[in-house]
């Protein structure tokens, strides 16, 4: 997976009610006793590209920092609930514009220093900042001041509401506003500091000994960096790693299931597959046209095909775990007759012709390769053009120059891109734009679900985009080891609870 | 020999400057753009922009190249873009991968080549010769990666006696799990290139063997070992070392498709992120670093021969003749 | 005798990736973007050689793969020959300062190592099959010049061209007369030699990601892609390997043939 794009995403939701196997706490089971002088050796395929998530830290950062270097005033569990983390509660005023947060005593930084809410006002800041290369940036753009009345307490004003302020608080790592340099170095108030960091091989995580919480189940955790997944894998096989972040192959999973020295766990991503139109453009400013595409693919094939029966099919943006989710795969259901009929009513009986711009990168060849012999059934002809990372961002994403193209969203309660007739793929709804916007000031998250689930159904109706599949999110662990998160997906990883026994 | 030094000096450093020149030109007619590594989708025009100025590729080229040049003179690589570490201490920390790895399987090369392919030349009418002879010429022929993917296969996966990849942590500080990690990659390093220099060692030991002073020394009642090791040795050795020059420089650079498949912290690795994520200071970094190591073997061999054969008149322009 | 049995041996061995290639233009078992295989079908029955992890018949593979590494080694060559020549014909004829501007340029050109050379190119472009032929094209054309600049300079310092260059001989007819009929069956022998190399240079290449994209899968991407089931279904990870092994062993007999059949006085030494 790119961890480029991965980005700065934070950690998955996975959201209030985590559902399916959504487990609340560690997975795994060692029946051994654990050994708490142990250091965990984690495999991962995302090393940080800097340390610091405003500044092009990337997925990786998020990954080894997350809850594990940094905290945030609240932390998102592995089963998606929001609990209390520097902040000890929370008052809202009535009209929704003011947050009072009482911030938690006792808390110090690696460096020494104790937290105060100048601390909090900084770290909020640095993400809202002009030059911030936070993804979070926009879901922040409601606050208006952060005010520090007192030595315990941080106010957010806001200009409009914002229900979910306290969700995207999850992802603002609070910082040592004194701290000069957190792009090599660190200084947060998590459970663990940062050992060394040798780029392109390994970084170490050791305890902090003056953490206010609870101390970690273990003695510090080293991340070893990967640039592919075999030798990712036989790192495993080999017992130089303890514990795999997020498998990408399906391929070497048959070694590890069934194997008693391992344990398997597949949990929930948010990561899609998108064959995204531009929609600007004809042919794909039709809804018709998309219509027929989307259903002229057998979704189901290349999930097979590609994640050999790992993986779901969601028929839109959002996945299970958001509270919004809504079984759609029906709606855009594969049949060619129907999408042959649909090409034939907007006026392409004969099917037409497209570029369709294809990440180099897997599984991106593998699907473009798979969708033009699906679409050669109805009479589409699919131009394959491979491009860079790089090129995807110059030519697709910032100049809208494409027809249609291929590309994996990580990102989660992204839906609210289709809100935003700048984004690349340029969906313009007026109806929708103003769900997505009314969704985020609602007045309760009930409401917030309402208008996100219209909005969803909007866009699977228009079929914005073709959904392809939801990628799974695969651990793998050596069977002495427990506690470790499943759901922690590609971006968190909290590391403090895993035992080896 | 002193003029000669001199000369020869200026080449490297002009060279040098040449390469740092054409590196950053080369790479400013990219048509990509560097600030894309740092943003992710759902990135703001603003944020793009900021982006750009973060990393400075905002400024006029000019600017960009006179602060690369100037950089380069007090010795310092810049900062990656990427990961905001001075590129000069990226690459010591890596060198501490690549050089190790290119000299052992260099050594381990050198020594089976040379006996091999003495003995090739020498025994060339017994069975052995032809089939020692042909082995070789089967080794030059095979990707290096294809035979680290193979030794992992068996010896890591399958028999599970050394790691399938990586480098401690703990780097050199702990130096037998640092060379059980090299073993692997300096065997597979070492298996191609003794295969090419077992074809030289051979090919010099036959001009050598039917050479007429050979074969005068013998005349005038010399052992064999004796004239070998007075003439033979000598006069083969010229070209040997400049041959081993060119290996050694080689094998520095293969280490670039080794070290990935090793997954080891090297310096071709580094290269391999840098092009990835556009990273001109690393690039630029780690090829004028290579540039730098290949001249410096290429002088090292020619001063080297001078001492061995005085006879060697001033070559113009100084290269391996 | 001993030239002409290398000779037959490596273009036999060369015509079978030919045949392979040239095969592959007309006719191939599957589609190759065809992934009804099903992921990892063994040998035998339906797929000659199996399918890899997406279902794609190996064997078409093997085959697209044979055109690329013949269409990237024959291209470099083309492009690596074509400028080596043409600057170390240069080059030979220089005299003084622009012969040491030259022989310095190249020594640099030299120095500048094939495979980082042709990284920095895919960089400096983009990963396909053109930037490969044109970064280990580039990269060989120093080696190919500096030889020929040693050949040229010889042949001029034989006493019949110094004749016919008194005599007033212009100097294209010189080259085509009596300079390129004298140099050409060392360089067809270099260049014989260059082609295995870049054939393996492509190889690495590929293998690093760096190659023609996908689905145009060259040797060296399928054993990249083989390695994480080389395992479970080894014949990926092998098959291609022995056929660059073919390829290359093939070119070098082709190689080492025509020397000794060019120079029979002289051993096969290598």
């Amino acid at each position: 997976m790119n961890s480029k794009l991965a980005g700065v995403v934070a950690a998955l939701v996975l959201a209030l009610a985590a559902c399916g196997s959504g487990q609340e706490g560690p997975a795994g089971g060692g029946t051994a006793t654990p050994d708490a002088s142990a250091v965990i050796e984690i495999g991962s395929l995302y090393e940080p590209q800097n340390l610091d998530n405003t500044a092009g830290g990337g997925q990786g950062v998020t990954e080894a920092f997350n809850g594990n270097v940094y905290e945030g005033l609240f932390r998102l569990t592995d089963a998606g609930k929001v609990d209390n983390l520097l902040a000890k509660g929370y008052e809202v005023a009535d009209d929704g514009l003011t947050y009072t947060f009482e911030l938690r005593e006792g808390v110090k930084f690696h460096s020494g220093k104790a937290l105060t809410p100048a601390d909090v006002k900084h770290s909020i800041e640095r993400v809202t900042a002009e030059d911030s290369q936070s993804a979070r940036k926009s879901s922040l753009e409601a606050i208006e001041s952060v005010e520090t009345p007192d030595d315990g307490t941080v106010v957010v004003k806001l200009a409009h509401r914002s229900v979910s302020l306290v969700y995207n608080l999850t992802y603002v790592w609070i910082v040592n506003a004194d701290a000069e340099d957190l792009a090599t170095a660190e200084d947060g108030t998590g459970p663990y500091e940062l050992g060394a960091w040798k780029r392109g091989s390994t970084l170490s995580l050791d305890r902090f000994p003056g953490y206010w919480g609870t101390p970690p189940a273990n003695n510090g955790v080293v991340f070893h960096y990967f640039t592919d997944a075999t030798a990712l894998n036989n790192a495993l096989l080999t017992n130089a790693v303890d514990i795999v972040t997020s498998q990408q192959s399906p391929d070497a999973l048959a070694q590890f299931t069934g194997n008693p020295d391992y344990k398997v766990s597949e949990g929930h991503s948010t990561t899609k597959l998108l064959l995204a139109f531009n929609d600007r453009k004809a042919p794909f400013d039709k809804p018709l046209v998309r219509k027929a595409v989307s259903s002229a693919i057998d979704d189901a094939k290349l999930l097979e095909s590609i994640w050999a029966g790992h993986g779901s099919l969601i028929g839109s943006m959002v996945p299970p775990t958001d509270p919004w989710y809504e079984d759609l795969t029906k709606v855009n259901p594969y049949d060619v007759e129907l999408a042959k009929r649909q090409l034939a009513e907007a006026g392409y009986a004969k099917g037409f012709r497209f570029t369709l711009d294809t990440p180099n990168y897997d599984p991106h060849p593998t699907a473009a390769a798979f969708i033009k012999s699906e679409l050669a059934k109805v009479g589409i002809t699919v131009d394959i053009n491979v491009i860079t990372a790089d090129e995807w961002y110059s030519k697709v994403y910032k100049n809208h120059d494409f027809a249609a193209t291929l590309q994996e969203h990580v990102n989660d309660r992204d839906v609210v891109w289709y809100g935003d007739p700048g984004f690349y793929w340029g969906y313009d709804d007026k109806q929708v734009s103003e769900w997505i916007k009314d969704a985020e000031r609602a007045k309760t998250p009930e409401e917030q679900t309402e208008l996100l689930k219209k909005a969803n159904r909007r866009i699977a109706e228009d079929a914005a985009g073709d959904w392809l599949y939801l990628y799974p999110q695969i651990v793998v662990a050596a069977s002495n080891v427990s506690g470790y998160p499943v759901n922690g997906l590609n971006s968190q990883f909290y590391a403090y609870g895993i035992k080896k026994s | 020999m002193g003029r000669y030094l001199l000369r020869r000096t200026a080449f490297l450093l002009a060279s040098l400057l040449l390469a740092a020149s054409l590196l950053f030109v080369l790479l400013r007619l990219l048509p990509g753009d560097p600030s894309n590594a740092l943003v992710s989708v759902g990135a703001t025009p603003e944020q793009l922009a900021a982006a750009r100025r973060q990393i400075g590729s905002d400024l006029p080229l000019p600017e960009q190249f006179a602060s690369w040049l100037g950089g380069l003179a007090r010795l310092d690589l810049g900062t990656s873009f990427v990961s905001k570490l001075p590129v000069g201490s990226e690459i010591a920390a890596r060198l501490s991968v690549t050089v190790p790895l290119t000299l052992l399987a260099f050594a381990l090369a050198v020594m089976v080549a040379l006996p091999v392919g003495f003995l090739a030349a020498w025994r060339s009418d017994r069975w052995y010769g032809p089939l020692l002879n042909g082995v070789a010429q089967l080794g030059v022929a095979v990707p290096v990666f294809w035979i680290g993917m193979l030794l992992v296969t068996v010896f890591a996966l399958r028999l599970r006696m050394l790691p399938a990849g990586g480098f401690p942590r703990e780097d050199w500080a702990e130096p037998g799990r640092a060379l059980t990690s090299l073993l692997l990659p300096v065997v597979t390093i070492a298996l191609v290139m003794s295969a090419s220099l077992i074809r030289y060692v051979r090919s010099a030991t036959v001009d050598v063997l039917g050479s007429d002073f050979l074969r005068t020394a013998r005349a005038m009642g010399e052992s064999f070992g004796g004239a070998m090791w007075r003439h033979g040795l000598r006069n083969a050795s010229v070209p040997v070392i400049s041959i081993l020059g060119i290996e050694l420089a080689t094998t520095f650079l293969g280490a670039v498709v080794v070290e990935s498949v090793f997954t080891l912290p090297g310096l071709g690795t580094l290269l391999i992120k840098g092009i990835a994520e556009h990273d001109y200071p690393v690039i630029q970094g780690v090829l004028v670093v290579s540039t730098l190591a290949v001249l410096l073997i290429g002088f090292a061999a020619d001063v080297v021969q001078r001492l061995v054969d005085p006879r060697l008149r001033a070559h113009v322009g100084g290269g391996r003749p | 005798m001993k030239g002409r049995h290398t000779f037959a041996a490596g273009c036999v061995l060369v015509g079978l990736v030919l045949a392979m290639a040239v095969v592959s233009l007309v006719w191939l078992p599957y589609d190759p973007s065809d992934t009804t295989g099903g992921r990892l079908a063994p040998p035998g029955g339906e797929h000659l050689l199996g399918t890899d992890k997406l279902g794609r018949d190996l064997l078409t593979h093997l085959m697209v793969g044979a055109r690329i590494a013949l269409t990237v080694g024959a291209g470099s060559v083309l492009v690596g020959g074509v400028l080596g020549v043409a600057a170390g014909l240069l080059a030979g004829f220089a005299t003084r300062w622009l012969d040491d501007a030259l022989s310095a340029a190249l020594d640099i050109l030299i120095a500048f190592p094939t495979l980082l050379l042709a990284m920095l190119v895919v960089a400096v472009r983009e990963a396909s099959l053109g930037s490969a032929i044109v970064a280990i094209g580039l990269a060989m054309s120093g080696v190919v010049a500096r030889l020929t600049r040693v050949l040229v300079k010889r042949v001029l310092a034989q006493d019949f061209i110094t004749a016919s260059r008194t005599s007033g001989t212009s100097w294209p007819r010189l080259v085509t007369e009596h300079v390129l009929p004298n140099i050409w069956p060392t360089l067809l022998v270099n260049l014989a030699l260059q082609l295995g190399l870049a054939v393996l240079a492509e190889a690495s290449l590929s293998y690093l990601g760096l190659g023609p994209p996908p689905p145009n899968a060259s040797w060296g991407r399928l054993l990249q892609e083989a390695q994480a089931t080389v395992l479970t279904a080894p014949i990926g990870a092998i098959a291609p390997g022995v056929l660059l092994v073919v390829l290359v062993v093939g070119v070098n007999l082709v190689a080492d043939g025509l020397r000794d059949l060019a120079d029979p006085t002289r051993r096969s030494s290598r």
